[in-house]
């Protein structure tokens, strides 16, 4: 709202510098967003339409620097029968309508006031429009002046639009209503949006000789309605929708008149109408001197109170306690105690309120598991040299698409745009995306990795994902050489070992964003499935804006059931052995097809129970090894806690171990 | 015989030997003619004690003695010192780059929402989380904006095309949520007060990009409920945020604001970091920059989750870390944040 310092001085003393007011009203809660010579433009909180109004502030203003506040004198236009035009309200929508009436002569405005609609940000159209915007700048109450000839009958209904019909509005669009939006109409068609904007066929042109103005009082919900269905957001809207006062439609048709007759641009014809159905009732509050000290940690003295409270027109009576407080029909906004003590709080000053601390009464409830959880997660893959990435929820259709499971993706009603069309489904593609991101801007390298919200239509769960791309990192002593679906699996194994809960690697069916023959499904102990890890598709990866021959692997897992698998008791630590364990390595042919995990099991499944360990420590095929095999080298230790193992019951067992391979998996000792 | 000033003149002999020994050979060397059993000069005097007269013998024991002890002594300390600076097999050059391990950093984000988190854990509060996609109830309705509130359109909202179940088995999800207050709800809905929370996440809303807007970014909430829980407590509270956030001088001041869900309502600005308060661009010649907006809780809130706003009263205030996180690094467009671009990541403290 600007705000002309010129013309708030018309009905407070206020200082005539304009960033004086503008520093003491800013602690008042009226935000300063810039000050142009004499005007201050104030941002106006969604709850204060009273202020969208010079007399608004001037009352603000008056209660601030603690000065007189004049009121705005008007000759009282007294309603009575006989209008030209008659009213009817057909909808509860409408509280209150009046109209007034008067012969004018279309023309430019005196300088003065068109000075002031400018100074105000509104464009000066002509003297009768003029007039109606200038008492909404200064009353806040918006009005509306039709050319009395046009409208057919002539008579007002105030009315729901019919489905379908068709208004031209003051700005030229030809729209469609709907059945929800109220429309001022004359007996044949609508010439209205009621409280939003008026049409373009009843308009005051520069051949209007009579005009009907007029005043009325919409419920905020429907002016919202209709507002927010055609997209239109008007001065008049504003405020309506924020609630206007009911009180105000006389009183606003009464300064348009006096204007109208002052700057010479005509004269009223006959009394004005009003109908208003059912007045308002002022609200009535109980204010107990207490409460007042509990929010506001204060005791603020009464007659601070009753001072602030009066000066903003509300109508003290002194009861046991407190007051009981008549609320003026202008401030829609106060409807409970709180809202009493905000207006003391605002002009006894918040900079007053001593500083306090709230007392620890209780021991705080432990937090959230998730965030530790988050917290843990973060400092292991960062100290593994990933790099956290914060990616967008929303993603693009078809690249969400690419990594939904089958139940599909949400997509989001309203989107800002076909970019951020649904929820993602999964971390990946809004990693990949910051992967080319960085690979096309001089980073070849990138490991990153996000934990966050991932959907589908069945709700939203904890994931963390990761993507690597590039070498493991390059050094003048030797390459590393590039990243490969064994690191994807050794994150997985990383978060899952920092979690608390072993994975294993489960078969794969319906992953079809990674590459066949290179992608895992990541299951739990007992089974259940709990993420998966993989080459990204080729074909997927040049969708992201990198090449087909760009390799990039990744992973994802879900944190609940990891968590809730591996949970949150602090394991015992065991006793260090006290006997030392037997370590021997074997190197067997093998069919290059078999898993090693086949091999660790018949392993295990064929040694005593002092096999602690076996790990498979080299993997080899060319020279040397038949075409088809593969020489695989497993490292076996053997420990027993109660004694020193002898080398012959470990031979035995080696051999026994072989022996097995051999039998089912035709297995040949390397090297014999 | 002049036996006593030769002891002397040894001295001195080897002392100017010493200082132009440099390597292990020269001292080696030394060794050999001062000491060296056959004809070393100080083992001649230390022999030539026997033939010296009776009443001399003694005192010039006793020194040429000394002497020898002295250059042992010294020849062995260079001896260490000139071994241990020996090049091993294999010296390096010490100028090659190091192997250092890569090391990842936490998203600037996570590094200003964890110290904003770590701020209000140390004043006892705990960090509740929840779902991001919503139901109207918790993210309007019980926070005092029923339908038709002119305050939703504050804060323009992501719709769900359609509804999705809630982990909780409670009312689907139908937006995605414009704040984590949500959870202030859901938190009240099954706790009893005293409350002391702080709930973070990521919140949308329906705002176009620009270089200060995205539609998504994060929150930090906290909520305090109690009895006889007044402005003050939020001002001392928050005051006491902004001290450690920043620096323990700061400025700050509260400005009435609006929120459906406060009552009174505040804003708390902290004084420009970059001009200390004298005005300059970022801080549109204000001298000040916004920080959060805050409250006490309004009755209506109260009401909704059941609890007796006779009885208790509380506050509440929302952070957002872009804007925060845009100062503290001085980063001018918050997209940075977005694209993850490691030029830009990489220079964050690990």
């Amino acid at each position: 709202m600007k705000v002309p310092v010129s013309w708030l001085r018309d009905f407070v003393d206020v200082p005539a510098d304009a960033r004086e007011v503008a520093t003491r009203l800013a602690t008042c809660g009226f935000a300063v967003e810039g000050i142009e010579g004499d005007t201050i433009d104030f941002e106006v909180t969604a709850n204060r339409p009273d202020c969208l109004s010079v007399y608004g502030f001037a009352r603000e203003a008056a209660t601030a620097f603690g000065l007189p506040l004049r009121p705005i004198e008007t000759t009282n236009v007294a309603s009575s029968g006989g209008a030209p035009i008659p009213v009817a309200i057909d909808d509860p929508a409408c509280g209150r309508y009046a109209l007034a009436f008067a012969e004018i002569t279309v023309g430019p405005s005196p300088d003065w006031l068109a000075a002031r609609l400018t100074a105000a940000g509104v464009r000066p159209i002509n003297n009768v429009v003029d007039v109606t915007n200038y008492v909404m700048l200064e009353l806040g109450h918006p009005m509306h002046a039709f050319d009395a000839a046009t409208l057919a009958g002539p008579e007002i209904h105030v009315r729901l639009a019919r489905a379908g019909e068709r208004l031209t509005t003051l700005d030229g669009q030809a729209r469609t209503l709907e059945a929800s939006m109220l429309v001022i109409a004359d007996r044949d068609r609508a010439v209205a949006l009621a409280g939003v904007m008026g049409g373009s066929a009843t308009e005051v042109s520069r051949a209007t000789r009579s005009i009907a103005l007029e005043s009325a009082w919409f419920q905020p919900a429907s002016v919202r309605v209709t507002a927010r269905r055609l997209g239109l957001k008007t001065e008049a809207s504003a405020r309506f929708e924020r609630g206007a006062d009911p009180a105000a439609p006389m009183r606003a048709l009464a300064r348009a008149i006096e204007l109208l007759v002052e700057t010479g641009v005509g004269r009223p014809t006959a009394a004005p109408v009003d109908v208003y159905p059912t007045p308002a009732t002022p609200r009535r509050l109980q204010l107990s001197r207490d409460h007042v000290a509990r929010l506001l940690s204060d005791r603020i003295p009464d007659q601070d109170i009753e001072r602030t409270l009066e000066r903003l027109e509300f109508r003290l009576s002194p009861g046991p306690g407190g007051w009981t407080v008549d609320v003026p029909s202008f401030r829609v906004d106060v409807t409970r105690e709180a809202d009493l003590i905000e207006d003391i709080g605002r002009h006894w000053g918040f900079d007053r309120i001593p500083t306090t601390f709230p007392p620890l009464r209780t021991t705080p409830r432990p937090s959230s598991p998730g965030a530790a959880r988050a917290r843990l997660l973060r400092r292991v893959l960062c100290g593994v040299g990933l790099q956290e990435a914060v990616t967008f929820t929303f993603i693009d259709r078809e690249a969400a698409t690419r990594f939904a499971h089958a139940g599909g993706v949400v997509p989001i009603a309203n989107p800002l745009s076909e970019k951020f069309a649904v929820l993602r489904p999964s971390l990946l593609p809004g990693l990949l995306d910051s992967l080319a991101y960085s690979r096309r801007r001089e980073s070849p390298d990138v490991r990153l990795f996000e934990a966050g919200a991932v959907f589908s239509p069945s709700g939203e769960r904890q994931q963390a994902g990761w993507v690597l791309a590039g070498s493991r990192g390059e050094h003048w002593s030797g390459s590393s050489g590039p990243v490969d679906f064994f690191d994807a699996k050794g994150l997985a194994e990383l978060v899952a070992l920092s979690l608390g809960a072993p994975i294993d690697v489960g078969p794969t069916d319906d992953l079809p964003w990674f590459a066949a023959g290179r992608r895992a499904r990541l299951v739990l102990a007992d089974g259940t499935p709990v993420g998966s890890i993989g080459q990204i598709l080729p074909a997927v990866v040049a969708e992201h804006g990198l090449g087909t021959a760009d390799e990039v692997f990744g992973g994802e897992v879900d944190l609940d059931l990891l968590s809730r698998a591996g949970g949150s008791a602090v394991q015992p630590i065991h006793p260090i052995p006290r006997h030392p364990s037997v370590v021997r390595d074997l190197s067997i042919l093998v069919d290059e097809r078999l898993p090693a995990a086949t091999v660790r099991g018949t392993i295990r499944t064929h040694a005593p129970a002092t096999l602690v360990a076996v790990r498979e420590f080299d993997r080899y095929q060319g020279k040397g090894v038949p075409n088809g095999q593969v020489s695989l080298s497993v490292r076996l230790t053997f420990r027993d806690a109660d004694r020193t193992l002898t080398d012959d019951e470990v031979q035995q067992a080696v051999e026994a171990i072989v022996a097995a391979l051999t039998r089912e998996h035709g297995a040949t000792l390397r090297g014999q | 015989m002049t036996a006593v000033p030769d002891l002397d003149q040894l001295r001195a002999e080897f002392q100017a030997a010493l200082d132009a020994a440099a390597s292990a050979a020269e001292l080696r060397a030394l060794r050999d003619r001062f000491l060296s059993r056959k004809h070393g000069s100080v083992t001649l005097v230390v022999k030539s004690i026997a033939s010296a007269p009776p009443e001399a013998r003694r005192a010039l024991g006793s020194r040429a003695n000394a002497l020898k002890q002295e250059i042992e002594r010294v020849l062995d300390e260079r001896e260490r010192a000139a071994a241990a600076n020996a090049p091993v097999a294999g010296a390096v050059d010490i100028t090659l780059a190091g192997r250092m391990p890569a090391l990842g950093r936490r998203h600037p984000l996570t590094q200003v929402r964890e110290r904003i988190e770590d701020i209000f854990l140390a004043m006892g509060y705990q960090i509740v989380e929840g779902p991001e996609i919503e139901d109207d109830w918790h993210n309007f309705e019980a926070l005092n904006m029923p339908p038709e509130h002119p305050a939703r359109d504050m804060q323009d909202t992501l719709y769900l095309a359609s509804p999705v179940p809630a982990a909780d088995g409670g009312r689907p999800a139908t937006l995605l949520r414009t704040h984590t207050s949500g959870m202030q709800i859901r938190y009240m809905e099954s706790h009893e007060p005293p409350v002391r929370i702080i709930a973070p996440g990521r919140v949308y809303r329906r705002d176009s990009f620009d270089a200060t807007h995205t539609p998504m970014f994060t929150q930090v909430e906290g909520l305090v409920v109690d009895e006889g829980i007044g402005l003050g407590d939020l001002k001392g509270t928050l005051i006491a945020f902004a001290e450690r956030f920043f620096n323990a001088g700061v400025r700050t001041r509260f400005r009435p604001s609006f929120f459906p869900y406060t009552e009174p309502s505040a804003e708390l600005d902290v004084e420009c970091l970059n001009c200390h308060g004298a005005g300059c661009p970022l801080c549109k010649q204000s001298g000040w920059i916004e920080v959060l907006g805050c409250g006490m809780v309004h009755p209506a809130v109260f009401e909704a989750v059941g609890y007796d706003p006779e009885r208790y009263t509380g506050f509440a205030f929302g952070v957002g870390i872009e804007r925060l996180a845009l100062r503290l690094y001085g980063v001018d467009d918050i997209r940075m944040f977005y694209e993850n671009d490691l030029r830009f990541l990489g220079q964050l403290a690990p």
